[in-house]
């Protein structure tokens, strides 16, 4: 069984949370240019590496950020956005 | 044009069973299912009761936890804990900033806190619509074994703490609480979910040997 740490439930199995897509960081739509916005809209980095991702702990409706190394599939800390800091 | 009398979000998965019914807190509700000796042995052995008719209260924000203190209630101090009141009323936190409130048929701290206006910025009311059960027996870790995605053997539900977890498949907030001198473990989910984990908990409850009681084992209320 996988299991994935959630930052207020704790260590449940992998079939209590959904993938929410990448986390990226959103440039100002007032003031960024087409390209930019195009590019953060459109485009993703798909070569494997460590990425921030969203996930969602279902029964408590819990989204967090969790560090995944996406080629070893290996979850280095997870955390509630903004709460960084605390982990 | 006469009061609407709600139903119990199980109801038409007793029905087959023709309890013998009555009105909780305004929801038609299965009072008995059988004698009261076969009662008592079956939740000796393993039971599950419908008690959806509780009164309840939702709250969730920032602020909500001053709001609830400056009501009056007292509140459990950590995440994912919950304390009994004075009244016998249950507060849950749910997570970090958002409660749970259940009254016991005797008491209407719930129905005070829905009639009250929130006006604080950072409260917000949840509106709940749980299908809520009691399940206790012997072997009750038989049948959480089988279908509840944590272990409950390990102490998870000690010391007034509480998890929301996957039950059969079913998202469920779950609690460990005495009741009549009785260890009882209390779920509630989604009332839509509630025929479905209502059904799937009965059948392997009737493997094990026991079966369905009703709201006046817990409660006595007719």
């Amino acid at each position: 069984m996988k299991l994935l740490e959630c930052p207020v439930n704790g260590v449940r199995p992998l079939s209590e949370f959904t993938y929410g897509g990448e986390y990226r960081d959103m440039p100002d739509p007032d003031t960024c240019s087409d390209k930019e916005w195009a590019a953060y809209v459109h485009y993703r980095a798909g070569a494997p590496g460590l990425k921030k991702e969203w996930w969602y702990h279902g029964p408590s409706g819990t989204w967090f950020i969790a560090e995944r190394n996406t080629l070893t599939d290996k979850v280095s800390r997870t955390y509630i956005a903004g709460q960084e800091e605390s982990k | 044009m006469q009061d609407a009398v709600l139903m119990s979000p199980v109801a038409f998965a007793h029905a087959l069973r023709k309890p013998v019914s009555g009105e909780v807190n305004g929801m038609e509700t299965a009072l008995s299912f059988a004698a009261a000796d076969v009662e008592a042995t079956r939740n000796e052995t393993l039971s599950i009761c419908d008690v959806s008719n509780l009164n309840r209260f939702g709250v969730k924000g920032p602020q909500s936890a001053a709001w609830l203190q400056a009501a009056g209630v007292t509140l459990p101090e950590g995440t994912n804990s919950w304390t009994p009141q004075d009244n016998g009323s249950l507060v849950m936190r749910l997570g970090n900033s958002e409660f749970l409130v259940e009254d016991q048929p005797e008491n209407s701290l719930c129905q005070t806190l829905n009639d009250t206006a929130v006006e604080t910025a950072g409260v917000h009311k949840v509106i709940r619509n749980d299908a809520a059960f009691i399940v206790s027996g012997k072997l009750t870790s038989a049948l959480f074994s089988e279908v509840c995605e944590i272990d409950l053997e390990g102490g998870a539900l000690e010391d007034n703490r509480l998890v929301m977890t996957v039950i059969a498949g079913v998202s469920a907030t779950m609690l460990k609480q005495s009741l009549n001198n009785q260890p009882v473990y209390r779920i509630w989910c989604d009332g839509t979910f509630g025929p479905y984990l209502w059904k799937t908990l009965l059948g392997i409850i009737e493997e094990q040997g026991g079966g369905p009681v009703g709201f006046n084992f817990y409660y006595e209320i007719n």
